[in-house]
Parts: C-alpha cells; structure tokens; sequence
C-alpha cells in the first residue's frame, strides 16, 4: 500500500502489531490497535521502541490525548470516505499540540487528501489499486483558504 | 452587496478547475460511482428522473442583475430556457448534461456565483428573511452575518463529511420569514438587558421523517463569538451524529438522544476550548462586511410619488389589489418592497424562465439599484421600489405574467417539483397544484381567506415544508396511486409549529375539493380578522376533520 508522507512517497517503517504478535515486537517502533492499546497501555508506556496507536471513530479519542506526549504516530481509520469523524479527530490532536506523525488509513482517496492535511494530517495510506502517480497533484488544488489549518491557524480575516 | 475580492474569485476559479478534474477523472472510470456521487453532490448536481439537476447557489437569496442576466443566458445555453427557485433561495436547472456541469460553473464564476456545497451531507447554503435590511422593526441587518458564515462553511476542511446535510437560518428582529426553527442551527438577531446585540442560538430543528422545532441552547451569543460557537456545534455534532442510519442522522435526532442540557454541555465545553483562537471574530472584519451591505442611494424625493401612487391605486382596480398583496412596507418613507409572484395560473410554482430572467435583471436596473432577492417562498422581491414606480413596473411585471396578486394566499404555494422530476418522489405535486389554481381562480374568493400558507411535498423528505405550512400536503403512494395526506396547524414563523394529520390520505382527484371543505369550516368558525391559522389554533383540528370525512348521505 503505498505511502505518503509530507506529500512525498515513503516506506513504512512502522509495524503494525495485533494481539499475538505484540510482545515479540514490543521494542520495536510499533503501532498498536486502540483496543490493544486500552489494554496494555501501562506496559507500553515501559516499551523502548516509538509508540504508535490505531483509532477509528467508534473509539475514544480521550485515551490517546491521555497519552500523547508519549506517541509519536497515530493513525486514523477512515472505513468510509464518507465517515468525517477522523477530520475532527486530527484537528483536535494538533490543536492538543501533538507533533507526531497523523496518518489517515482505510478508504483513503485522492479527493480527500487536501482537506485532511488542512486538517492535520501529513501521513496517507492509500490502497493501491486507487493511487497513482500523480495523486499529490491533489494537494493544493484550492489555495485560497477561508478557514485555519493545522499549519496556520488563522482564518482568512487574520490572514 | 458582497463583492468578491481577488481571494474569493481565486477560490471559486480554483473549484471550478477542481471540479471539472474531477469529472474529468469519473468519466474515464477513475472515480468510482458512489465517490463521484459524494464529489457532485457537494457542487449541487443530482442524477434525477430524466436528467441530472443543478443548484446552483445564491448566498441569502441575494443577487444582482449581472448575475441574473447570466442565469438566463445559462439555461439558454445548456438548459430549457426556465430555473426554478428553491426554499433554499437557489436556483436549480432541471436538464444540464453532466459533461457540461464544468462549462456551467466556469460561465457562474465569471459573475461571482457557484455551486458549491448546494447539496450532500455538508454545510449548506446559509438563508435569511427576504425583507432584511428594509424591515422597520428589525435589529440588525442579518445579511453580515450570512456573509460571515458563508465564508466559514465555504470549503471547511472538517465539516465536509457530516453525518448528514446542515441549514443554518439567521432573522435579524422578531419576526422570522426564514423557517429558522426548522434548521439544524438557527440564529436570532437579539438585544440583551445591556443593549448589546447579539444571537439567541436554536438548534435541533428540521423537517423531514421526524419533523422538529428547534431549542434554544443560548440566550446570548456575543457577536465576536459566532464562528467559534458554530464551529463547536459543528464538532459536537461531526463527533457525535449517528452515521449507520440517514434518516437517524440529522442533528435534531442527536440533540434530541441527548437531551437539550447535555448537548449544550458538550456545546459549551468545545467552545471554551476555542473560544478566544484565532477563530474569534475582529471588529475589523465585522465592519468590512458590513460596509458590502449599506443602505442604497435612496432619492429624499421617492416620498413624492406617494400622491401620484394614490391617484394611481384609486383609479385602477387590479393595481390596487396588487399593491395590497405583493408590496410590503419598507423603513425608509417612499419606498416599497415588492415581491415577484412567481405562482402564475397553472404553471409549475417557483418556475421562471429565461425571458423573464432577463426581464427581471433590466427592471431591476431601472427600479431595484440592480437588486433581486430570491424567497423561501420561491418568489423574487425588488426589496426598494420608489412610490412613484410601483404602477410602471407593476405594468411590466404584468407583461410578463409575473403579476399575479396572490401573494400570501393559498395559490401562493410552495411546491416541490415532485414526480415529474424528483428521484426521490413518491407522489406528483405539479398536476395537484394545478388543481388547486382551477380551483380557487377566483381572486376576491382568495383574498377573503386572506393569509394562508398552503406547502406540497411530493414525499416524506419534505423539501416543500409541507409539515409547517397552515395547509400542508403530502403525496404518498398507494398501490401505484397518488395519494395525498393533509395537515393543518403548522407554521414555520417565529410562532412554530407543527401540522397535525386530519386522517387518512386522500385520492388525488379530491385534493382540491377537500381544501375548499377546509375552507368552508376555517370560513363558518372564523371570528372577524381571525386568519386561517388563528382559527385552526383555537378550534383544534377536530371540526376540519369531521367535515372532511363526514359520510356522504
């Protein structure tokens, strides 16, 4: 699946763990699922590799704030295009003054990638068979913003 | 009026090159179906029964005559020579081409207009009263503040995606021709016990499955803090809303699993967060946009023509009735506002065509300072009309079958487009509304009913408002059959509320009859210059009901 991050395509070097594989891995730069997360959250604190954790809308975003000065990626799941709750997920956490990586995965499509940088997003997963070489075309297609965005958070009248 | 600067033509450039990339992309099979859907919807084009349909935007129903002159040429070009005006005060084209949608949006950028966020579960066009800025009573002038919030939603990188569509509704005094109380956000124009003004703040309204007044969630708002309010609603409400049911996804539905308290709650404790960022309104942008909507040049001497409009309405009979029912008062002495009836006899309500367009557009130069304003009740109003220019144009509104003095009564409806055109739609409106012009044809029959508001939804997603109307009507369907549900009592002014179902719905040969009977009771029960609503409100439903399924002997 390809990669981007800050507009350029990257490798992962973040793996993702599940249940069984967690504590081979647990010093390693992981991310977790949130559930996993929720319940192994002292433990991972101890771990020595870079911390990183799975949300999607249903889940509490309230855990990972609990916890952010100790991540340093979370990814966002997006199950459908048309679920706009991780836009307010990612806002929320630049706003809390996160600076790690946010990453939107699942039904990660190029029409949507503009609004969700503006919204704090830097990392994109996008399935493959909808990528294509030019997708970062997608960034900046509207350059003029009446509202404020992770990166500058004055709207328009204080521009 | 607003006038865009070089910022907002750059962005409504940049979205219409966006736009067509996008088409462009969906016909060579990039995008898929359903993610074209969403992409289009939110540039207000429908695929419908017989063609696609475009609405196009105008901001609080408010236009000036370039802009019209190029709305007429549109449907020339790529439609068949008519538009119809929506309750959302837009304009929709009933026959573009879907490869030509980009085309279109090009030719509307050039006058500063656009379609963007006209439809799809984003924030929507925002709307205002039709009056405003001329009202004698008003507190303040409503349209800054729609100007204010268009800019806000316009393209919001995180409201984009809502649980559903989102309406907001600002009145600037008491009275309220908006529906306010049927949005999910409603805004009041209010003075606090300091003098100060600011906004009373519904939210919770809606139309729908499951009509709903609107509650109050703050008594003040001050001004500076509009958008920081409306942001933290906004949030609540992407976070919150129900997603695995669309018609459990409005935020009525949220406002009313939560409670009232609980909702302003977690209204509250967004904002406290947000409050003073960098989202909280200047003085000096409040007063730039106020500056785009100062009163117009206005002549001391419109107060003249006051005489020679008494001589005029004592000699001419129709003029007079006219005058009566499609002018309105206005705050400066000599002037009129005047609405545009567009409920000709047996034609399709809110329809107007392209050489009326234009017509509107030149008299609105002569008469209007260029202005034209689109109404909820998908009529125009030329909101300033000197005294002395009322006959003149009344005359040539009357060439152009845009006179029609029924403003205000039962034939002044507003109708969905229905089955004929709507994918959606249960049931045809358009016949019934020609059945309801044959008739009640006789004027003076009209206005002895007087005000009355009469709404016909082709189906349960209520885009005529049908469950706020005095008359409100319902096409179901019944083994293929249309059929029409009627509700009496319903009112979307600043008295709200809902209509309430007299029985069981009757067959489409008998709407008609079975509003005269309506009538007929309204006019035995009727206490003098009680109106239609007045008289349903004190009498309940009860009497209309058992007359209107009385047995036949």
């Amino acid at each position: 699946m390809p990669l981007l991050i800050n507009r350029a395509v990257a490798e992962d070097s973040w793996l993702l763990v599940d249940e069984d594989n967690l504590s081979a891995h647990v010093d390693e730069d992981i991310v977790v699922p949130y559930e996993l997360f929720a319940e192994n959250v002292d433990s991972l604190m101890q771990a020595k590799g870079a911390l990183g954790v799975r949300i999607n809308g249903d889940q509490n975003l309230d855990l990972v704030l609990q916890y952010l000065d100790k991540l340093a990626l979370v990814a966002i799941e997006f199950p459908a295009f048309t679920d706009g709750r991780g836009f307010s997920f990612a806002r929320i956490l630049r706003r809390s003054g996160f600076t790690g990586q946010i990453r939107a995965e699942g039904d990660v499509t190029r029409d949507r990638l503009e609004y969700m940088e503006r919204c704090g997003f830097d990392a994109f997963a996008i399935p493959a068979d909808r990528y294509s070489a030019d997708i970062a075309n997608a960034f900046g297609e509207v350059t003029v913003h009446y509202q404020g965005s992770a990166d500058d958070e004055r709207p328009i009248f204080r521009q | 009026m607003y006038q865009y600067n070089e910022q907002d033509q750059n962005l409504i450039n940049a979205r219409v090159e966006q736009y067509r990339d996008q088409t462009r992309r969906f016909l060579a099979g990039e995008i898929p179906d359903e993610e074209f859907r969403g992409l289009r919807l939110m540039n207000g084009l429908y695929i419908q029964r017989q063609a696609p349909m475009l609405r196009i935007a105008v901001p609080y129903g408010l236009m000036n005559s370039v802009q019209v002159r190029k709305l007429a040429d549109i449907t020339r070009k790529y439609d068949k020579n008519y538009a119809h005006i929506t309750t959302r005060t837009n304009v929709q084209l009933n026959w573009p081409k879907l490869e030509e949608v980009p085309d279109i949006l090009a030719e509307l950028a050039e006058v500063q207009m656009h379609a963007i966020q006209t439809s799809g579960n984003c924030l929507r066009n925002t709307t205002t009263d039709h009056f405003a800025g001329i009202v004698p009573d008003e507190i303040e002038d409503p349209r800054p503040w729609c100007e204010i919030i268009r800019q806000w939603t316009t393209l919001h990188p995180e409201f984009a995606y809502l649980p559903r569509k989102f309406k907001i509704a600002v009145t600037g005094g008491p009275e309220d021709r908006a529906a306010s109380q049927v949005h999910d956000i409603g805004l009041h124009m209010v003075k606090n016990a300091e003098g100060e003004v600011g906004f009373e703040v519904l939210v919770g309204g809606g139309l729908g499955r499951t009509p709903v007044i609107g509650k109050v969630i703050r008594q003040f708002l001050p001004k500076q803090d509009l958008l920081t309010y409306l942001e933290a609603i906004l949030r609540v409400y992407n976070l919150n809303g129900r997603r695995d049911n669309k018609y459990k996804a409005r935020i009525k539905i949220l406002v009313n699993a939560l409670g009232t308290e609980e909702f302003s709650k977690l209204v509250e404790a967004e904002w406290e967060i947000i409050r003073t960022t960098e989202l909280a309104l200047t003085e000096e942008y409040i007063e730039k946009i106020k500056g785009f909507f100062e009163p117009h040049p206005y002549a001391v001497d419109a107060v003249d023509g006051l005489a020679v409009l008494e001589n005029q309405l004592a000699d001419n009979k129709e003029f007079g009735a006219w005058y009566e029912r499609n002018t309105r008062e206005h705050k400066v002495a000599g002037y009129r506002a005047v609405v545009i009836s567009l409920k000709p006899h047996l034609k399709p309500p809110g329809d107007i065509t392209d050489v009326q367009l234009d017509a509107v557009a030149d008299l609105a130069d002569t008469f209007n300072f260029g202005e034209i304003r689109s109404t909820h009740d998908q009529n125009l109003v030329f909101a300033h009309v000197a005294a002395g220019d009322l006959y003149t144009l009344w005359q040539s509104l009357r060439d152009l079958n845009l006179a029609r003095a029924n403003i205000g009564t039962l034939t002044d409806m507003i109708v969905c487009p229905g089955f004929d055109y709507c994918s959606l739609a249960n049931a045809h409106t358009l016949n019934v509304a020609d059945q309801i012009n044959a008739k009640f044809d006789d004027l003076d029959y009209l206005y002895d009913i007087g005000d009355i508001k009469l709404n016909m939804s082709g189906c349960i997603n209520a885009c005529a408002h049908h469950h706020v109307a005095h008359i409100g009507v319902l096409g179901v369907d019944k083994g293929g059959e249309d059929f029409y549900q009627i509700t009496l009592g319903g009112s979307s002014r600043e008295d709200a509320s809902l209509g309430k179902i007299i029985g069981k719905s009757v067959p489409q040969a008998e709407v008609a009859n079975t509003i005269e009977t309506i009538l007929q009771v309204y006019v035995e029960n009727r206490h003098e210059e009680e109106r239609f609503i007045e008289t349903v409100r004190r009498i309940g439903v009860i009497p209309f009901k058992e007359r209107v399924y009385a047995p036949i002997n």
